[in-house]
C-alpha cells in the first residue's frame, strides 16, 4: 500500500516538474541522437566527444548521443522509437534508407528550417558534393544532411605487384588490366590456390553495392533515381557487370566461388592471400593501421566509364519531432556538418567528408599530403552517383542479391539471374508502382 | 504455456456449481497473480496483438492498416523464400536433433560411471553449452573463415583446401549444422547421465546372466529404460531448432540466396527489411502452430512412456 501511495506522489511530482519545466528558462532542451557504428568501436568514443563539445557551446541544449548498433539496427531502433510515441530528435541514417522512410511518412522535410535560415534548398545543399544531393533530396525537398560517406575503392597490395612483375605505379584501370593483373598475381600449388588475384564482397548489402560500383563503370545505372519504382536489372550494362564477376570466377579463376563476407576479404587482403581488392573507402584508417606491406588505392577499374556508387548515412529529423526539439536538432545537425566538424569527423574515422569546404582546411590538407590514398577516394567523389533507393530498398536489393551469390556459386548463368532478379523486384515494387506511375484516371 | 493451460483446466474443474469461488481457488489465484500478471503482460497479450496483426496490412503504400483477412497467409504460402526457410528448417532439425541425441548418449554412456576422468571429460563436453550462441557464432565466424580461419589453417598444412564454408549454397547449412550440433550436444548429455542413474544394475546383470551382448544391452535394456528422457530432449532439440537463429544472424544473415534462412530468421526479414508487419505475425503464427504441435505430440509419447513403465 505504502509503496502505491509513494508511486502516486512521485508521479505527481513528475508531473508538476512537466507542467512547470516550460516556467525555467535555464533548463537546456534535452534531445537525443541516435548513431551506428557501422566499422569499429573507435567512433563510439569520437562521437561522445563531439556532441560533448557541441553541449559546451550551446548550453540552452543538452544532446544526448545513443549508441544503436548496425546501420539496420538503427533503423529498427527509430522506428520503435517512433512507434513507442518517443522519437528522437536527430538520426543518422543509412543514406539509402531515406526514400523508404519518406514513401512511409517517417523523416520530414528539413526545407522550411532552411528557408528559416535564410537560405534556398539549393544553396544548402551547394555546399556538399553533388554525387551526394540524390539521396538527400527526393521530389525537390531536402529530407537529410549528408553525414560521412563512402565509395568502392580498389586497393593493391604493392609488394605483390613487384614480385610479379608489374608496376606498382601502374595500377589496372580498365577491366582488362584487371583480369591480366589478376591472372599474374594469382598462386597455385597443385589444385591449390594459395593467392587470389583479386576478390570483393558479395554478402548481403555488400555484394549488391559492389555489383552496382561494376554496372555504372559498365555504364548502366541500376535504379530510376528519379522513381522509386524502377529497376535496370534485366539489361546489357547489368550483364555484362555480373557477367565479368562471373568468368573473374569460373572462366579466369582469379577469383574465389561463393560468398566472400566483407570481412573475409580484407582479412584475406591483410593476410596477403588476397592481392587485389574492392571494397569500401570506409576501410582505409583500418586497412593503414593494420597492413604489415605497402598498399595502393585506385579508382575501380571501369569497361565504358569511372563511375561508382556513393555510401554512406545523413542525418535525419523523424516525423512527430516538432517546435523547440526540432530546431535543437537542426542547429546539432548543421553544427555537425559544418566544414571544420565534418572534416574532424572525417580524420577520426576514415569517412569521407560530405562538406566540400572541409577540404579547404588547413588540418584537412595536411592530413592529405600525408595520406594520399585518403586524396584518391575523394577525388572518386567527383565520378560517384547516388546509392541505390527504391521503394523496399533491402528487399528488391536481395532479389539480385540472392542470384548474384548463386552466380558467383555456379548455379546460375548470369542471363537468366538477371530475369529472375527483375521479374522479384518487380514483383516487389508492384503496389508502389499501381499506386504511382501505374494510376491513370479510369474513365 | 501448456502448464498454463493445464492450471486453467483443473481451476474450472474444481470450481463448485454456485459461481462464488472457493476459498482455495481463492488463495491459488492470488499466489498466481504475479507471474499472471506478468504471462499476461509480456506473452498473452503481444500474442493476441500478433494474431490481430496477421489479420492487417497496409493497403495503400505509406498508408494505415485495414483488415485484410486471411491474404497474409496467402502471400505467405506463395513465397518462395518462405518455402525455402520451411524446407531448410525440416533439414536442420532433422540433421541437427537426430546427431546430437546420439552423441549425447554416447558422451553419456563412455561417462556414465564417475571418476576424476569422467568428470573432467563431462565438463569437457559441457563447455559449449556455457558460451552464448551469439558468442559461439562469433567465434566460428573466425573457425570458418576462407584461407585464413582456423578449419583452413589446418587444412591447409595438409596440402587440402576446404570449401567455401559459409559461402558455398550446397554447404553453408551444414556449416551452421555443425556448429548447432557441437553447442548441443554435451547439454543433452546432462540429461541422459540423469537418465542413465535410473536404470537399475540389476537389469544390466540380468542381461549378462542371459547372455546379452553390448549391442543387445543398448537394445533391450538402456534405450527402453532412456525413453521418457530421449522424449524430453527431443522436445527441447525440436524448440531450439526453431527457436534459435542468433547464429544465422552473425554468420550468413541467410545466405548466400536463402540457402540457410530458417523460419525465425525469416519472420525477422518480413518484418525488419520489407517491413511487411503483416506477413511477418502470419509466419509467427504459422511458427507458433509448429512449437504448439511439436510440445503436444512429444508431451502425449512423453506421458505414454511414463505410462509404460508404471505398468
Amino acid at each position: 500500500m505504502t509503496s502505491t501511495r509513494r508511486t502516486v506522489l512521485a508521479a505527481t511530482a513528475f508531473a508538476a516538474t512537466l507542467a512547470l519545466s516550460p516556467a525555467f528558462a535555464q533548463a537546456p532542451i534535452e534531445i537525443e541522437l541516435f548513431f551506428p557504428v557501422p566499422v569499429d568501436g573507435q567512433l563510439a568514443r569520437d562521437m561522445t566527444t563531439m556532441v560533448k563539445e557541441f553541449n559546451e557551446k550551446h548550453p540552452a541544449i543538452k544532446a544526448t548521443p545513443v549508441y544503436t548498433g548496425s546501420y539496420d539496427e538503427t533503423l529498427i531502433k527509430t522506428r520503435a522509437a517512433m512507434k513507442a510515441g518517443k522519437p528522437p530528435a536527430a538520426v543518422i541514417m543509412s543514406a539509402n534508407f531515406l526514400l523508404d522512410l519518406k514513401i512511409e511518412g517517417e523523416i520530414q522535410k528539413l526545407d522550411d528550417l532552411i528557408k528559416t535560415d535564410g537560405k534556398t534548398n539549393d544553396a544548402f545543399m551547394g555546399q556538399f558534393f553533388k554525387a551526394l544531393h540524390g539521396n538527400a533530396v527526393l521530389d525537390r525537398s531536402v529530407y537529410g544532411v549528408p553525414f560521412h560517406n563512402s565509395t568502392p575503392l580498389l586497393y593493391v597490395n604493392a609488394d605483390h605487384f613487384r614480385e610479379a612483375g608489374l608496376d606498382p605505379d601502374k595500377l589496372p584501370t580498365n577491366w582488362e588490366e584487371l583480369a591480366a593483373a589478376a591472372k599474374k598475381l594469382t598462386k597455385r600449388e597443385g589444385d591449390r590456390v594459395t593467392r587470389w588475384g583479386v576478390m570483393a564482397p558479395s554478402n548481403y548489402d555488400y555484394g549488391g553495392w559492389i555489383l552496382q560500383a561494376l554496372t555504372h563503370s559498365n555504364g548502366g545505372q541500376w535504379f530510376n533515381p528519379e522513381f522509386g519504382g524502377e529497376v535496370y536489372y534485366d539489361t546489357p550494362s547489368m550483364l555484362g557487370a555480373l557477367t565479368f564477376w562471373s568468368d573473374l570466377v569460373a572462366k579466369h579463376k582469379v577469383h574465389p566461388a561463393g560468398v566472400q563476407a566483407g570481412g573475409a576479404v580484407s582479412s584475406a587482403f591483410l593476410a596477403g592471400q588476397a592481392s587485389m581488392m574492392l571494397l569500401s573507402t570506409g576501410s582505409l584508417t583500418h586497412i593503414r593501421t593494420n597492413a604489415k606491406f605497402p598498399y595502393k588505392v585506385a579508382f575501380v577499374p571501369r569497361n565504358v566509364r569511372n563511375e561508382v556508387p556513393i555510401g554512406g548515412a545523413s542525418l535525419v529529423i523523424p516525423t512527430g519531432v516538432e517546435d523547440a526539439r526540432k530546431k535543437a536538432a537542426w542547429t546539432l545537425i548543421t553544427w555537425m556538418t559544418n566544414p571544420e566538424k565534418s572534416g574532424w569527423w572525417s580524420r577520426a574515422t576514415g569517412y569521407l567528408a560530405p562538406n566540400m569546404a572541409a577540404y579547404d582546411l588547413p588540418e584537412m590538407k595536411a592530413f592529405i599530403e600525408k595520406n594520399p590514398d585518403a586524396g584518391i577516394a575523394v577525388k572518386q567523389l567527383d565520378v560517384a552517383k547516388p546509392w541505390f533507393a527504391t521503394y523496399k530498398t533491402v528487399t528488391v536489393r536481395k532479389a539480385i542479391e540472392d542470384e548474384l551469390q548463386a552466380v558467383l556459386s555456379g548455379k546460375k548463368q548470369p542471363k537468366e539471374a538477371l530475369v529472375a532478379a527483375q521479374k522479384n523486384a518487380d514483383e516487389i515494387m508492384k503496389p508502389f508502382v499501381e499506386q504511382t506511375a501505374l494510376k491513370l484516371p479510369t474513365n | 504455456m501448456a502448464e498454463a493451460v493445464l492450471t486453467g483446466i483443473s481451476e474450472t474443474r474444481t470450481r463448485p456449481a454456485g459461481w462464488r469461488p472457493r476459498r482455495t481457488t481463492l488463495v491459488a489465484l492470488t499466489l498466481l497473480a504475479p507471474s499472471l500478471v506478468f504471462l499476461t503482460l509480456f506473452t498473452y497479450w503481444p500474442v493476441i496483438q500478433v494474431v490481430w496483426q496477421s489479420l492487417f496490412n497496409q493497403q495503400r503504400v505509406g498508408g494505415p492498416q485495414v483488415y485484410v483477412g486471411a491474404a497474409n497467409f496467402f502471400k505467405l504460402f506463395a513465397d518462395n523464400a518462405f518455402r525455402k526457410a520451411l524446407s531448410n528448417n525440416l533439414i536442420y532439425a532433422f540433421g541437427t536433433v537426430v546427431p546430437s541425441l546420439v552423441l549425447a548418449l554416447g558422451f553419456a554412456m563412455a561417462l556414465a560411471r564417475s571418476s576424476r576422468i569422467n568428470a573432467l571429460f563431462r565438463a569437457l563436453f559441457f563447455l559449449p553449452v556455457l558460451i552464448p550462441l551469439v558468442a559461439a557464432a562469433s567465434i566460428f565466424l573466425f573457425i570458418f573463415l576462407p584461407g585464413v580461419g582456423l578449419l583452413d589453417y589446418h587444412l591447409a598444412k595438409l596440402a587440402l583446401s576446404g570449401p567455401n564454408w559459409l559461402g558455398d549454397p550446397d554447404i553453408a547449412l551444414y556449416a551452421i549444422m555443425g556448429l548447432t550440433i557441437w553447442k548441443n550436444a554435451g547439454y543433452y548429455m546432462l540429461f541422459f547421465l540423469a537418465g542413465l542413474q535410473a536404470v537399475p544394475a540389476d537389469a544390466y546383470e540380468a542381461a549378462i546372466l542371459d547372455g546379452a551382448g553390448p549391442w543387445q544391452r543398448l537394445r533391450y535394456v538402456t534405450l527402453p529404460y532412456l525413453k521418457p528422457t530421449i522424449g524430453f530432449v527431443m522436445v527441447i532439440g525440436l524448440l531450439n531448432v526453431v527457436t534459435q537463429v542468433d547464429h544465422v544472424f552473425v554468420l550468413t544473415k541467410g545466405g548466400p540466396s536463402d540457402s540457410t534462412n530458417l523460419l525465425l530468421f525469416y519472420v525477422y526479414q518480413q518484418a525488419v527489411e520489407s517491413y511487411d508487419a503483416g506477413k511477418a505475425a502470419a509466419g509467427t503464427l504459422v511458427m507458433l502452430a509448429l512449437l504448439l504441435a511439436i510440445s503436444a505430440s512429444s508431451l502425449r509419447t512423453l506421458e505414454r512412456s511414463f505410462g509404460e513403465r508404471d505398468t
